[in-house]
């Protein structure tokens, strides 16, 4: 069936290269006037100028250019990334919705001037598109990342997390890491190459379908191979921009029953030039909680009051690494967890 | 051509490769070769030899072979990044296509470029930004200058007090040697000398 398919969909693809390519069509009939030593320029330059007006080739399949087997590259897929899938879970997660879509009329047209014939027809069982294994892939990529993040960040705040979690389980994310692994020539698409919201689409599903080849587990360490490692050349303080973080603070300190932050100047520099510095230190009961360089004093207040939040917070540039492979599977993940919120801090003060 | 003409990068991972688990960048691989052409001697050797162990060792990685006829043998490497390597592997035998074959499985497939360092990192310092206060005392905030506690020089011992300190040291060790030998000890000692 998936060669009949794929034969399908070649001959949909070579039919429309077919025609963009006009040049190759002239320089067959235009022998005779080429031999023609005089005409030779005139049509040679004629040529050149059309081929230019086209711009380059469109990019095409390779199984345009007659290697292909479908299966033995979406087994390859699955080999590549260690794991083992079951081979018609992996393969309905490579078919969009519209590809199906154009498969069944095409179906349908077949099965018009088939059934004239003969009756009964195993080719005809339809395959589903693979959303169904998206919603589940994606609703398990998020559910782990968060647990993940809260393990690893305890102290973290909750509105931090999920700013964490929307940078990982992003669409744009999805598309990345779904073009790096291959997917490119594999998805089932009438158009090729594919989109980005194809990639994402495809990666979301390929995660449902190793928890349903394999289990849950399996796809968790997917998804933390995967997804989480592309954290780790990032500043998580950086992914979550906190608003007003001297409020952030005040109210922090106001919870732990400790006197509002006080900012000092501990040192400046080169104050009425291009190069100013100006350092403060953010002081409370005389204890310092932070501090921070910056050209203009409010920027160094704000600075500063950010590096308090991340001693606070446990976030700092010296933090330990984040833990993969063995250290992972020693990591208590809590599913039901939750970190403080920002909300509540306010509220409840 | 010089360097700064020439195209440089720096080193990259392909996203962050074999910090989760490691994949193997090649995608697939294309062998073609003449079913009866002395150039493609080599490469119809390995098939012969290598192909089978090299795809069962590895399955992440598809294996096409097509013959063509009178033309050389090729091998032509395609990675997950999208790129694609050809190249021409006239003539050679069957160990040198072993090793060009090991070559594109172990690439990561990005493009050979000039390497400006052997070294790269996304985070340069994990202590923050220097600024010029770094490891300047605050204690200076509240000083007045002059201050000749801070540059006055501690007078320490001399060379020459330390060379009458250590003959002091000698001569203290030699009477001390001196009155651990009783007379008997030195009886002993020149009785059993003769």
């Amino acid at each position: 069936m998936a060669t009949r398919m794929c034969m399908r969909l070649h001959l949909m693809r070579k039919s429309k290269f077919l025609t963009d390519r006009p040049t190759a069509f002239l320089k067959d009939t235009c022998t005779r006037t080429l031999k023609t030593y005089k005409s030779r320029r005139p049509v040679l330059s004629e040529l050149f100028h059309k081929r230019q007006s086209l711009g380059p080739e469109p990019e095409r399949h390779p199984s345009a250019y007659g290697i292909w087997n479908y299966d033995s590259e979406v087994y390859a897929f699955g080999k590549r990334l260690g794991e083992d899938f079951k081979d018609e879970i992996l393969k309905t997660s490579l078919v969009l919705r519209s590809y199906q879509e154009e498969d069944e009329k095409a179906k349908e047209i077949l099965l018009d001037d088939y059934s004239e014939e003969n009756d009964d027809d195993d080719n005809t069982v339809s395959r589903d598109s693979n959303e169904q294994l998206a919603k589940q892939g994606e609703k398990l990529a998020s559910r782990y990342v968060k647990a993940y993040l809260r393990a690893t960040y305890p102290e973290m705040f909750e509105e931090g997390i999920s700013a964490v979690h929307d940078y990982l389980t992003s669409d744009e994310m999805f598309a990345y890491v779904g073009s790096q692994l291959g997917l490119k020539d594999i998805i089932l698409k009438m158009d090729y190459p594919p989109t980005d919201e194809d990639y994402s689409v495809t990666m979301k599903a390929v995660i449902g379908a190793l928890a349903a080849s394999q289990d849950v587990a399996r796809a968790e360490a997917f998804v933390r191979d995967f997804f989480i490692v592309q954290l780790v050349a990032e500043d998580i303080n950086e992914i979550w921009d906190v608003i007003n973080p001297m409020g952030v603070l005040t109210n922090i300190l106001k919870k732990m029953g400790l006197s509002p932050p006080e900012p000092r100047l501990i040192w400046k520099s080169a104050a009425s030039t291009v190069m100013s510095v100006y350092h403060v230190g953010l002081y409370s009961d005389r204890t310092l909680l932070g501090r921070a360089p910056g050209e203009t004093v409010s920027i160094a207040e704000e600075m500063a009051a950010r590096d308090a939040l991340k001693k606070y917070m446990n976030t700092q540039d010296h933090r330990a690494p984040l833990k993969f492979r063995e250290a992972a599977e020693k990591l208590q993940i809590d599913y039901d967890r939750k970190n403080a919120s920002l909300s509540n801090l306010s509220s409840g003060s | 051509m010089s360097s700064r003409s020439m195209p440089s990068t720096f080193v990259k991972n392909a996203m962050q490769n074999g910090l989760g688990r490691y994949v193997s960048q090649l995608q697939r691989i294309t062998l073609n070769f003449c079913k009866s052409h002395s150039d493609s001697l080599g490469m119809r050797n390995f098939v012969e030899h290598h192909l089978m162990d090299f795809s069962k060792m590895n399955p992440g990685v598809v294996v096409y072979v097509k013959p063509r006829r009178h033309r050389p043998p090729r091998i032509v490497a395609t990675f997950l990044n999208g790129n694609t390597q050809t190249f021409n592997v006239s003539s050679l035998p069957k160990e040198d296509i072993c090793k060009w074959v090991e070559a594109m499985r172990t690439r990561s497939g990005v493009e050979v470029m000039r390497i400006r360092k052997t070294w790269h990192t996304d985070t340069p310092s994990i202590q923050g930004p220097w600024h010029p206060f770094l490891f300047k005392d605050p204690v200076n905030n509240t000083t007045s200058f002059p201050e000749p506690s801070l540059y006055s020089v501690q007078a320490g011992e001399s060379a020459s007090d330390r060379l009458l300190q250590r003959a002091e040291k000698l001569r203290q060790e030699q009477t001390a040697v001196a009155s651990d030998i009783t007379p008997e000890q030195e009886q002993i000692t020149v009785g059993s000398g003769s």
